[in-house]
């Protein structure tokens, strides 16, 4: 969170010759970072950021008092001056006081409940210098009583409220929880209907507080108020929130109750809300103070070893400097040699609990600045690396290869799981989704890979991408399996185009796939152009034409071919070692071989026949075409094989060839019912 | 000089220089020098020569080779540079083999292991759907903390575990560092992961889907000046030697003390510019790890300490590429993705 902060006003309490360049230089290196500086006619103004831990310093006073440490710390001139009146006495200046009858009903909803009436109010404007401060700080000056709530909110962190006393009926206040279908109209003339369970305050008849987020229309001061309450709290910062979400409606005042609040600094700033009210309104204290107070836990002492302040910092830093710094953080400190017992401050009771809590705060008011860089020393781990390593050599090599790598989200829509055919129930879904785009978490890259296809279909006509994402599958009683898969889409292209695809990327994996006609369920694909994948016996993904289902639902045109792998399985299957083969010392005989077979009969198994029968002397067989024409006949193909006859000891003789080539050809023609043409 | 030597360096000169292209000078290479060529033959006659003369007859052999050899030489190369005399146009386009395209976020990502590579961090993969335990529990998260509201995190529907709570997905990527300590039960860990991670918020600057980067150091002795070594090494590594770091405190519950971590704006250098604050650029965040985050992940924090850090790698390609909606990563225009 982020505040605005009048150099001006912070030199009210910070007394320092610094300029407030090097001023927001020490913030910055060592607190609270100062985002930005604006000049602001002769002032300048601080944008700080606040971090959660730090409400204390989400104030005028209390960046001024982080400031004076870390200057004070480094060295620099600097003293801290707190306001004025945050001490004034709080007796009633009238010997017959004005009831109010108060209840917190729950002490719980808050720690601490601290009020006093004021009477003989002028309602006026402010003076001019409170005025200012206030609109620099982008707050609207309304009158002298409300902006004094106003001006304490930045100044010390601590927001208050004021209401006028004649409008509290009955005068009572009965702090509680809402029940259900309640509501209010704030301050702002909007009326909102508050979730159960928000912190609200009724008079005797009807609600007039939302509680640290906006006070309710008809108990607010107008120009007309003569008697006023003076208003501090403390609120439970998580019900604020639950509030604030619930009605999309946050406030300053909100904000810091989130954040909590020092429950000691609620007297001074109801002090010092009197002393400005006193100066500026001529009022008078008319009531007994109202505190309740649920005492908070005393902050404990905290000791701290001077040996692992020092390693943990890396540099010596001399105990009584340590010492000095939480000092002007405003810790109770003692030293002895080896160590220093700090206790820290009512403001930072929240936030400081462990040694290292308060090694930080050594650390960066020393500055994180002047310590030398170092690289770790100490042994190397030998850790094996997750298969994500792999990827990114793989994913070099795809792109080399020509191909495209997209990032999509991996979650997706009901449609798109409808088009996966899985079942919901077997799906990962999100509880609270954003929108129905986004609604469960994808078990297939597929659909996503094809979605941008169809995007880009108008832009080129032979896209070629590739995904690698983890994919979520539900597992009963335990984490979603997460396996690493990879998936191709082609655009305009043909089953062999990604059949090659697919075997170029298990070449660049090393493992040796095999291709399987395969009947059953393919969601994705046509059953007539769809194949697994498997190594040895484990399937490891399938590669086809995308149904036409999933192209008309993407109006994708054209044969688009998808290829989806699951590269976790994948890689932890054995990989392909390559031992040595001799060159062979003699040239092969080579020759090639048409033979016409029925449409049907897989060329693969052509091949691996004719090695089969050719062995040992034929070495390889490739097919170099396929061809159909009337010719031939109706049904068939020819097929054109590449034989290569090879021995280790010498260059076959022609005789031998001839013999294989012939027992080749005659096998084949009884295998397959084929014709080996002449 | 032997007459049978001068008969067969005449030959192999007058077929040498017959040869009108290259592959004839090849065939030529083999009636000379092949397993049946006139110098191999001659070569096999040696051992035929009386032994007196045999030495004079051998040098002669090689003479005669070494200028058959030199010979051959210049006439190849006279072969090669008559070969095309048509002038080229050389500014036409070459022949090339279409290169694809990597996405930015994993060019990112490999630069940034690459780099942590060589600190001895290894590359880890964990969950992107985690139990509430390892994402925020045992992170210090306290059950009230806004990042646990279904507000900022997506829940998973279904399965509860009574240790380890509710599924979500991920928010960041610190639930591996729990992982990782589990894994490695004793340290030293030099661990880096990278996940897709998900918040529920969209805008310029935040899709509901990104990349985070993780790296846990754990081991004795460990201090902040490792903390800054170590960054000042990465940076200077991806945005260049003339950037540098420094760290500003700051708050995180899984760390103490918390530091962010900022990088001289590449733009001004460090003076100031409307892109950056005051000279510097966000990075990352960073700290000690906090001694319950170690005591959750069964590791002494009395015997062991250490750093961790993370960041969104799509913030750092922003910063690297000026990209001014961070959703352009995930709208797979491929213009878009053809560009890198």
């Amino acid at each position: 969170m982020n505040i605005q902060i009048p150099v001006s006003w912070l030199r009210d309490y910070l007394k320092t010759d610094v300029a407030a360049k090097t001023v927001a230089n020490y913030l910055t290196a060592s607190g609270p970072s100062v985002e930005r500086i604006e000049k602001h006619g002769e002032d300048f103004i601080f944008d700080v950021e606040i971090t959660t831990n730090r409400p204390d310093a989400f104030s005028v006073y209390g960046l001024a008092r982080e400031a004076n440490a870390i200057l004070a710390t480094n060295g620099q001139k600097s003293q801290l001056v707190p306001p004025k009146g945050l001490n004034t006495k709080l007796d009633p200046d009238k010997s017959h006081s004005l009831p109010l009858d108060v209840q917190v009903k729950d002490k719980s909803l808050c720690q601490r409940f601290a009020a006093i009436v004021i009477d003989n109010v002028q309602i006026k404007p402010s003076p001019a210098i409170i005025k200012n401060r206030l609109e620099t700080c982008g707050i609207r000056a309304i009158n002298n009583i409300v902006d004094i709530s106003n001006y304490i909110m930045l100044e010390l962190g601590q927001p208050m409220h004021t209401f006028d006393y004649d409008k509290i009926r009955g005068a009572k206040m009965t702090l509680r929880e809402s029940q259900a279908r309640e509501s209010i109209r704030t301050l702002d003339g909007q009326n909102r209907k508050l979730p159960k369970g928000t912190i609200v305050i009724e008079d005797s008849e009807r609600l007039i507080d939302l509680c640290g987020i906006m006070g309710g229309e008809n108990s607010g001061v107008s120009t007309r108020t003569k008697r006023v309450v003076l208003f501090v709290q403390s609120y439970d910062p998580i019900r604020i929130r639950k509030t604030t979400q619930a009605l999309a409606f946050r406030t300053d005042a909100s904000a810091r109750f989130e954040k909590g609040i020092d429950l000691e600094g609620i007297i001074p700033a109801l002090s010092r809300a009197v002393y400005l009210a006193k100066q500026t309104a001529g009022a008078k204290v008319v009531s007994e103070l109202i505190d309740i107070y649920q005492k908070a836990e005393k902050p404990k002492p905290i000791i701290l070893n001077i040996s692992k302040l020092n390693s943990y910092i890396g540099v010596e830093i001399p105990e009584e400097k340590a010492g000095k710094t939480l000092e002007f953080l405003g810790f109770k400190v003692s030293s002895t040699s080896q160590t220093i017992t700090a206790t820290p401050p009512t403001w930072r009771f929240q936030d400081m609990e462990i040694e290292e809590d308060l090694i930080e705060e050594i650390a960066r008011i020393y500055g994180y600045h002047n310590l030398p860089s170092t690289l770790p020393k100490g042994e190397v781990p030998k850790t094996e690396e997750s298969i994500l390593a792999n990827v990114i050599e793989l994913k070099n090599a795809l792109k080399y290869l020509g191909l495209t790598e997209i990032i999509s989200y991996s979650i997706i829509s009901k449609e798109f799981l409808k088009l996966t055919q899985l079942e919901e129930k077997d799906a990962v879904e999100l509880q609270n989704p954003l929108s129905t785009d986004w609604q469960f978490m994808r078990n297939t890259l597929v659909p996503s890979l094809t979605n941008v296809v169809a995007q880009n279909q108008n832009l080129k006509s032979n896209i070629k991408l590739f995904e690698v994402a983890k994919t979520y599958l539900r597992v009963t009683n335990d984490i979603p399996t997460q396996d690493v898969h990879i998936a191709f889409a082609l655009q305009n292209s043909n089953f062999l185009e990604i059949k090659g695809l697919v075997e170029n990327l298990f070449e660049i994996l090393k493992r040796e796939p095999k291709f399987q006609k395969a009947g059953g369920k393919n969601p994705l694909s046509e059953n007539s152009q769809f194949a697994t994948i498997k190594i040895g016996d484990k399937i490891v993904g399938g590669l086809g034409i995308l149904k036409r289902e999933v192209a008309d639902y993407f109006d994708i045109a054209g044969d688009t071919f998808v290829a989806e792998i699951n590269l976790s399985t994948v890689y932890n299957l054995q990989s392909t070692v390559h031992t040595y083969h001799p060159m062979p010392k003699f040239p092969p005989v080579i020759e090639d071989m048409s033979v016409i077979f029925d449409e049907k009969t897989p060329v693969a198994e052509i091949v691996s026949e004719a090695k089969k029968i050719g062995s040992p002397l034929v070495k390889n067989v490739e097919i170099i075409d396929i061809f159909r024409n009337g010719k031939i006949g109706k049904g068939k193909k020819s097929i054109t094989l590449r034989l290569s006859y090879q021995k280790s000891d010498s260059t076959p003789e022609q005789e031998e060839v001839t013999r294989y080539r012939e027992i080749i050809a005659r096998e084949i023609s009884r295998i397959f019912q084929a014709q080996v043409r002449k | 000089m032997n007459p049978k030597i001068k008969v067969v360096l005449e030959q192999a000169k007058s077929k040498i220089e017959q040869a009108r292209v290259i592959k004839d000078l090849e065939q030529t290479y083999v009636e000379i020098f092949g397993r049946d060529g006139l110098v191999t033959n001659l070569t096999k006659q040696i051992k035929d020569i009386d032994p007196k003369d045999r030495a004079s007859f051998g040098q002669s052999v090689n003479s005669a080779k070494k200028e058959i050899v030199e010979y051959f030489a210049k006439k190849r190369s006279s072969l090669v540079i008559s070969r095309s005399s048509t002038s080229i146009d050389i500014t036409a386009p070459g022949k090339k083999t279409q290169l694809g395209h990597l996405h930015l976020v994993s060019q990112a990502i490999e630069e940034i292991v690459d780099i942590f590579k060589k600190l001895g961090y290894s590359l880890q993969s964990y969950p992107e759907i985690d139990w509430d335990w390892y994402a925020f529990e045992s992170l210090n998260m306290p059950k009230n903390h806004p990042a646990r509201d279904d507000w900022e995190t997506f829940f998973i529907k279904g399965d509860t575990n009574p240790k380890y709570g509710n599924l979500v997905l991920t928010p960041h990527t610190s639930n591996g560092q729990l992982r990782e300590m589990e894994r490695a039960k004793n340290p030293p860990i030099r661990m880096i992961n990278i996940a897709r991670c998900y918040r529920r918020q969209i805008d310029v600057s935040h899709t509901p889907m990104f990349h985070q980067f993780e790296g846990l150091f754990v081991d004795k002795n460990v201090s902040i000046t490792d903390l800054k070594g170590t960054f000042d090494f990465f940076t200077s590594h991806f945005f260049g030697p003339k950037r540098v770091t420094r760290l500003r405190p700051h708050h995180f519950r899984f760390t103490e003390p918390s530091f962010e971590v900022d990088v001289t704006c590449g733009i001004c250098m460090g003076k100031g510019c409307r892109l950056c604050k005051a000279g510097w650029l966000e990075l990352g965040g960073s700290g000690m790890v906090h001694p319950k985050v170690l005591k959750a992940g069964g590791i002494d924090p009395a015997k062991y300490n250490g750093f961790a850090f993370g960041w969104g790698i799509e913030r750092t390609i922003a910063m690297k590429t000026e990209l001014p909606d961070i959703r352009l990563l995930f709208q797979n225009d491929i213009r878009f993705l053809e560009q890198f």
